[in-house]
Order: C-alpha cells, then sequence, then structure tokens
C-alpha cells in the first residue's frame, strides 16, 4: 500500500521531498477502513451462520453491550494519546454501581441525590489517581491499579459481594430501558462521543492532549500545562467510570460489587484495536468507536454461535492481540516513510 | 553599514559564573538587523552561556545586555521574547504526530468562537512558509517529514512571532551535507526581511556561505569579528585556539607493523544518510582517531561497524576475512566491541553491580554448567577491576556510585571480558573529569601496546594528539585528511573538521 508520489493534493503546495501528504492521510485511514471492512465482514459472516444474530431484539442489545465498554473507551482514548494508562474501569464501574444503589436507598440520598454522589466521587478519585501521576510522577499503570484495588475491595467490603437493589422508579426505568425505541446507555455513549470526537479535534484542551503524549517537553516548552491535562483526563475517565456503573445499575436493577470484572481490558483492547498507540501520541475517537464495535460484535457472535464460553475467551484473545498486530505492521510502515 | 542601523541586540561585558566554572569572563557582543553573525568557539569557550543571556534563559553576574535598545534586565525568557528574541535550540522539539501548521503554533493554536481555526491556522502556516519560500505541506504529519524538513519547520516556528533576533543554535548539525542548503536558503531569507541572526556552528564553510561576519569566542571572551568572505580556515582557527600549542604530552611513538594484515579493515563503507563512503585500515597496537564535528557521522560510522545499523554497502574485514552480513551478535564473536556515546542510557546497566556489568557481554565465560557461578564473577571482575584500576569500593557495588571516569573504565572493561581485540570508542572521556581522562589515556594506550586495535572517536579535537597513532578526519560523509606522527596537531584536525578546502592546500 504505499503511496505514489504523484498524488499531492491539488491546490496544496507540493513538498520537495518524495513523501506526499495525501498517502499519509490514506494510510491513517487504512487502519479505520480496514476495521470497517472487518466488522462488515463479521456483519456477512454471523448473519448468515448465527441465527438471530440480525434481529432488531440482537442488534439493540449489542448497543447496549457496547455502551457499557464504549463510554469508558472515549475518556481511556484521551489518557492512552497523553501517554499513560488508566486500568481502574472495572472495579470503578462496580464501585459507582454500588454508591448509586446505596444512596439511593440504605443512605437516603434519594435516586438523583445518589446519582449526584457518584458522579461527583468518580470525577474526584480519577483526579487523586492524575493528581499522584502529575505531581508525584506516580506511573499511571500504578496509580490507577492502586484505584483498581481500592474501588473493588470498597465495592465488595460495603456490600458484602450481595447486590444492592435500586428503588424501581421512572428514573432508573428510563436509564435502564429504553428511550425513542433506542437502549438510553447507547444513546448516551453515542452524544458523549460526539462531545469527545469533537474536543480531541477542535479544542486547545483536546490538541494539548495530543501534544503532551507526543513529545511532553515540547509541549511544556511551548507553555501547554501537561499536568492539569493530566488531572483533567483522570478526572474524566472517572467520571465515565460513575456513568457507566450507573447506567449498568439501573439495566440490572441492582448494584453489585462484583459487576463488570476484567471490563478494562476490553475497554483497553477496544482503544488499541482503533489504532491509538500505547505510546501516545496518536490515536483517534472514531478509531476507537470502531474497535468497540469490532469487540462487541465479537463477543455477540461467540454467544450466538454456541461456542463454550471458557473457550469465548481464548478466541477473543486471539483475535485482539491480531488485529493490534495488524495496527503495529501498520504503524511501522508509516515509521519507514520518516527514516527513509 | 552606518551608524544609522539599528543595534538589533547588544551585550557590554557581560561575565558569568556558574559553580566551579567561569563560563563569560567580560563578553561584548553586537548584532545589527538584517545581519547573520556566526558564533565560532570551542567547546565550553562560552558560546551556548551567551545564548543564554541574550534569550533571558540566564541572567549575566555583571555586565548589560540590550533588546533593541531596551535593557534586558532579569525579565527572564518572556521578556526576552516580548521583546523580539526568539531561540531555536539543538534539539528538535517538535510534535511527531501532529501537523506541521499544528505545530508551528504549538500550545497557542488559533482559535475561533472557542474552538481550533484549523482554516486559519493553515492560511498562517501558508503564508509564513511562502514568505521563507518553502514549500512544506502544512497538513503533513511532523513524523513524515525529512530531519531537514522538520529542521525548518522548528525554524518557521521561530520566525512566526516575527521576532528581531533569531538565535539558531547548530541549525544543521544533524542534517547531511546536501540537506543543509535548505537551511542556509531560509537563513538568509530570514535575514534579508531584517531580523538578526545570531548563527551558532562549527562548520566554517557554511558559515562562509550565509553569514556576514565571524564572532570568535575562547575562554569566555569574545576574541575578534572579522568578515565572514576573506576569513580564512588559519586565521579563524588562530583565533580559536589563541596560540595554544598542543604538542604537549605527546605519547611516545610506537612502531606499528602496517606489513602485516590489518586488523579491522573498511572498504567504501557506505551508511545513509550521514556516511557517504569510507575506508580506513586498523592494524593491531594502533590507536586511530577519528575526529569530526557534530554530525559528522562519527557514531554512526562506529555503529556500522560494530554491526547495530547494516551499512547500504561497502564491505568490513576482519584480520583479512570479510564479514559477509555484519550483526552485533557476529562482530561480537569476531572481537569487536563498542563502547557508545551516551555511556548513561546506552552504556551502564545503572541498577546492577560494576562485576555485572562487566560480565554481562559473556555469561557463559563466569558460569559453571547452566548457572552463573558467583565465586567466577567475582574472580574475573575483581581481576578487571585491577587491570584498568577501577576506583571502586568493591566489584558488586552499584555502578552509579562511581564516578563517570570509572564507569567508562567497567564499560571498556565489558569488552575486555569478551575478549575483543577490536575496541571502539565512542567519545569515551565525555563527561569525565580531567584527570580520568588523563587514566583513559593511558589505558587505552596500555591496550594497544598490548596488542589491541582502537579507533578512538572524539568532538574534543584536542585530546585526539594526546592518545592516537593516526588521525583521520570526517567530514561530509568522507575521511578528508589523515595525519599522522608530527602532523596529528590540533590546528591540523580542527582545519580540517571544519572546512573541506583545508584538505586542498
Amino acid at each position: 500500500m504505499t503511496t505514489s508520489s504523484q498524488q499531492t493534493q491539488p491546490g496544496t503546495a507540493a513538498s520537495p521531498s518524495a513523501s506526499p501528504s495525501a498517502g499519509t492521510a490514506r494510510r491513517r485511514r487504512l487502519n479505520e477502513i480496514g476495521l470497517l471492512a472487518a466488522i462488515v465482514l463479521l456483519y456477512v459472516v454471523l448473519g448468515s451462520t448465527a441465527s438471530g444474530f440480525l434481529s432488531l431484539d440482537n442488534q439493540l442489545g449489542m448497543l447496549r453491550d457496547a455502551a457499557t465498554i464504549g463510554i469508558a473507551a472515549w475518556g481511556v482514548t484521551l489518557v492512552i494519546i497523553a501517554g499513560e494508562i488508566d486500568i481502574s474501569i472495572g472495579p470503578a464501574v462496580a464501585f459507582s454501581s454500588v454508591l448509586v444503589a446505596k444512596g439511593a436507598t440504605a443512605w437516603g440520598l434519594g435516586s438523583w441525590g445518589g446519582i449526584a454522589l457518584t458522579l461527583a466521587l468518580g470525577l474526584a478519585w480519577g483526579a487523586l489517581a492524575g493528581w499522584l501521576v502529575a505531581r508525584f510522577t506516580v506511573p499511571s499503570f500504578i496509580a490507577t491499579l492502586g484505584l483498581w484495588s481500592v474501588l473493588g475491595g470498597l465495592g465488595l467490603y460495603l456490600t458484602d459481594a450481595l447486590p444492592v437493589a435500586l428503588p424501581d422508579n421512572g428514573l432508573f426505568r428510563t436509564l435502564g430501558g429504553t428511550v425513542l425505541g433506542l437502549p438510553t446507555s447507547a444513546l448516551v455513549m453515542l452524544v458523549l462521543f460526539a462531545v469527545f470526537a469533537y474536543v480531541a479535534r477542535y479544542t486547545a484542551y483536546g490538541r494539548s492532549i495530543y501534544a503532551t503524549g507526543g513529545n511532553a517537553a515540547a509541549a511544556r516548552l511551548a507553555g501547554i500545562n501537561t499536568g492539569r491535562v493530566k488531572i483533567a483526563l483522570f478526572a474524566t475517565t472517572g467520571l465515565l467510570s460513575a456513568i457507566t456503573g450507573i447506567l449498568l445499575a439501573a439495566r440490572l436493577g441492582s448494584g453489585n460489587g462484583g459487576a463488570a470484572a476484567g471490563l478494562e481490558f476490553d475497554v483497553i483492547a477496544a482503544v488499541v484495536i482503533g489504532g491509538t498507540l500505547l505510546a501516545g501520541g496518536r490515536g483517534s475517537l472514531l478509531g476507537t468507536l470502531l474497535g468497540v464495535a469490532f469487540i462487541t460484535v465479537i463477543a455477540n457472535g461467540l454467544v450466538l454461535l454456541g461456542v463454550d464460553s471458557f473457550f469465548q475467551n481464548v478466541v477473543r484473545g486471539v483475535i485482539i492481540v491480531g488485529a493490534v498486530l495488524v495496527n503495529v505492521a501498520i504503524s511501522n510502515r508509516d515509521r519507514a516513510v520518516r527514516t527513509v | 553599514m552606518t551608524d544609522n542601523d539599528v543595534l538589533a541586540a547588544q551585550a557590554s561585558n557581560v561575565t558569568k559564573e556558574y559553580p566551579g566554572v567561569r563560563a563569560l569572563a567580560g563578553a561584548d557582543f553586537e548584532i545589527r538587523a538584517g545581519e547573520v553573525r556566526a558564533l565560532l568557539g570551542r567547546n565550553g569557550a562560552g558560546k551556548s552561556t551567551l545564548i543564554r543571556m541574550l534569550s533571558g534563559v540566564d541572567v549575566p553576574d555583571s555586565g548589560d545586555v540590550r533588546i533593541g535598545g531596551t535593557p534586558l534586565g532579569d525579565g527572564g525568557v518572556r521578556r526576552a521574547a516580548e521583546l523580539g528574541v526568539s531561540t531555536v535550540y539543538q534539539e528538535l522539539s517538535l510534535v511527531p504526530w501532529m501537523t506541521v501548521a499544528e505545530n508551528l503554533f504549538l500550545g497557542a493554536w488559533p482559535r475561533r468562537g472557542g474552538r481550533v481555526d484549523y482554516e486559519g491556522m493553515r492560511r498562517e502556516a501558508s503564508a509564513v512558509f511562502a514568505e521563507l519560500d518553502l514549500r512544506i505541506d502544512p497538513d503533513r504529519m511532523v513524523a513524515t517529514l525529512s530531519l531537514a524538513e522538520q529542521q525548518l519547520v522548528e525554524i518557521a516556528r521561530g520566525v512566526r512571532g516575527q521576532p528581531g533576533v533569531l538565535i539558531l543554535d547548530e541549525p544543521t548539525s544533524a542534517l547531511a551535507v546536501n540537506e543543509v542548503e535548505m537551511v542556509l536558503d531560509v537563513v538568509r531569507r530570514i535575514a534579508g526581511r531584517g531580523v538578526a541572526v545570531v548563527y551558532v556552528s562549527h562548520r566554517l564553510d557554511e558559515i562562509r556561505q550565509v553569514a556576514h561576519s565571524i564572532t570568535v569566542m575562547r575562554d569566555g571572551r569574545t576574541v575578534e569579528t572579522v568578515p565572514a568572505r576573506d576569513a580564512t580556515t588559519e586565521q579563524i582557527v588562530g583565533l580559536m585556539l589563541g596560540g595554544e600549542t598542543s604538542a604537549a604530552e605527546r605519547p611516545a611513538t610506537r612502531t606499528i607493523d602496517r606489513t602485516r594484515t590489518p586488523l579491522l579493515s573498511i572498504r567504501d563503507l557506505v551508511v545513509p544518510p550521514k556516511i557517504e563512503s569510507v575506508s580506513l585500515d586498523l592494524h593491531a597496537g594502533e590507536v586511530l582517531g577519528i575526529g569530526g564535528l557534530l554530525g559528522a557521522g562519527r557514531s554512526e560510522l562506529l555503529r556500522a561497524i560494530a554491526g547495530f545499523d547494516p551499512p547500504h554497502s561497502g564491505a568490513v574485514e576482519v584480520e583479512g576475512r570479510r564479514v559477509d552480513r555484519p550483526s552485533a551478535r557476529r562482530m561480537k564473536e569476531l572481537g569487536v566491541g563498542l563502547t557508545p556515546e551516551n555511556r548513561k542510557a546506552e552504556g551502564i546497566v545503572p541498577l546492577l553491580g560494576v562485576d555485572e556489568n562487566m560480565v554481562m557481554s559473556d555469561f557463559r565465560a563466569v558460569s559453571r554448567g547452566p548457572a552463573v557461578s558467583p565465586s567466577r564473577v567475582r574472580a574475573a571482575a575483581t581481576a578487571l577491576v585491577e587491570r584498568l584500576s577501577v576506583k571502586t569500593a568493591r566489584p558488586e557495588t552499584p555502578i552509579t556510585n562511581l564516578s563517570g571516569g570509572n564507569q567508562q573504565k567497567a564499560v571498556i572493561g565489558r569488552w575486555l571480558h569478551a575478549g575483543s581485540r577490536i575496541l571502539l570508542l565512542d567519545e569515551p572521556t565525555r563527561g569525565v573529569d580531567v584527570e580520568a581522562k588523563a587514566q583513559i589515556y593511558r589505558l587505552v594506550r596500555e591496550l594497544a601496546a598490548a596488542g589491541a586495535g582502537v579507533l578512538f572517536v572524539s568532538g574534543e579535537l584536542e585530546e585526539l594528539p594526546l592518545v592516537c597513532d593516526r588521525v583521520v578526519a570526517l567530514h561530509g560523509g568522507r575521511i578528508r585528511a589523515e595525519f599522522s606522527g608530527p602532523d596529528i596537531t590540533l590546528d591540523n584536525i580542527l582545519a580540517a573538521t571544519m572546512a573541506v578546502e583545508s584538505v586542498e592546500h
């Protein structure tokens, strides 16, 4: 796939060296086009082999599953672009579901109070992790590993690992149900996607995230407060985990300290499959959206095909690593352009 | 130039002392609008310190710095920038996966209605490039640009804010010869717009092409300013050295048997982009110095010989036998050992002891059966510590507890442990004190006397006469001159590494 050197964009000044801009842009898109093609292929294959895959119910169910991964994945995409990592998503979501249920019932805050408390605390523990990373240069893997353990432990400790029922009211029924026929969680996911894609692309804050992950020293020299960027990023993923936890609790009708186990790995896998470099500096929300779709469709298909549930993990693992290998191959070719 | 010309920047009788060093001892500097002034001097002559004063990074101990007639005082970088000083430092500071335009406006992206105004940014970037007559697509990712183009983007960023004074710190040191011209063109054009350009470089040939005059610094003072056009290499070298001679402490010359097959033989080695074609022979018992400026391709040459970066073409022969595909492993087996330039990052393993740092080149030699034997490690390390006189409390002391010089000896010891006979030493005395330098010279001489061949690369040219039997000068990817015996003088080497013409006298 390389690029023909004649292919310079009309109207823009041609660079004296051979590698053309059109080629770079196309190569960047290749990952996304490839993913899209893979998803279409999965639809064709599963549509013809897995009975019920194309049914409306199953499609809506997949949207709901996608939301559980996707909402947090938008934030984690930006965290990874900034050169950091957040592995606390699963326990953070579980703990949030417990918080909202306890808040709305045992702690007497009411439904809205429970939701507000959960969102505020999510923001707070995220900001705390970000502060540890920015102020004390604690590796973000460790800071969020700590969070992973603390939040997971708290969720189980507060509930003795038993589900905490949510009050059965209109608010939670709406959050756990549908609006205009679409799952509420999916709508939230899509709205947040638009917000995050806009922020990443069109705000100075979003561009500062890319600069921080691409060359932190250069970003600092250019007057970007990289510490503040990081705190904001981790606070955001904390908030997104809280939102996911609330929606999950509403859907299940209860908060559960053991929910969403392993979600953090699905989230990171979706981001990386979407073409975001783990080393930072490069990635896109659109890629992550496709990565989320890819993972969701595979998980759903494996269930419908009746693959043994233990063996599903094996298949998913192989597919995820394979998808990332393809990405690495593509970005290596990119780098080759640089050194030639 | 007339008195009416504006003094764009001025430093009068500036002094600056850092702990233990008198970096500036009364430097005077004046530059007018539209002038390109080259700043020249050996390492430590005070060039960087003078730049730091002009750009507000540091405040002088005494003396006065004025930008466009206004005293800078202790206003710092921000004040200097307000007064119109812009500095482009040596290290590239671009964000690779952002576009050229975004890098041009890094951290100060133009906004309209709260969102980044890509259209306006692209337009402004195009305008900046058009003014410099540069053809770089503002939408390209920086990562896909060549090094030269990246350097041009850095310079464009430097002039984006319409500075009155532009300081360029060795803008071409990382570039290949054919790329330099692009940078020089842009510098001329910037000066043509009335910007005063301070151009720090060691490359006399490009200085002659781009600068109006040359200010030579020595020992923290500005020694003299001469018109670039008529400056001869001899004159400049004379000013840089200030009559200092280097004849002292030449090692006793030993006769090297050059009729025997060379230990190492390089023929027409090509390593793009820096090394165009290099041939050389290294004999047993010989210390061969390779002198060259920053960016001349010194490290690239050694890395290619050691098998780290495969050469594009050319032959590498060890003791007369051609090495078909030189890999790092193959070259190590053949007795080639490289000590890298960046000791901290590539030389030592910081968390390990001196002993393990040395024996890691060959664990099998200190093993019993499948397991590394602590007593053998200890024996081997103790022997090396003694042989190299590494100053360490115990062989297993963490290597980071040692001084730079002793760390370097340990890194050399690593190759002795592997039985290397061909030692490629890349800047072995960088960052070590004077006494340790002398010890390393002595060690290198001893190793050669014991039959090793040593390639000794150094940018501190004055040390080459102290340690080498023969010196070649690398410039523009080729060997431009060779000196042996009494011809190994600092003047000769300096002239040969700085200017192409001096070879042909």
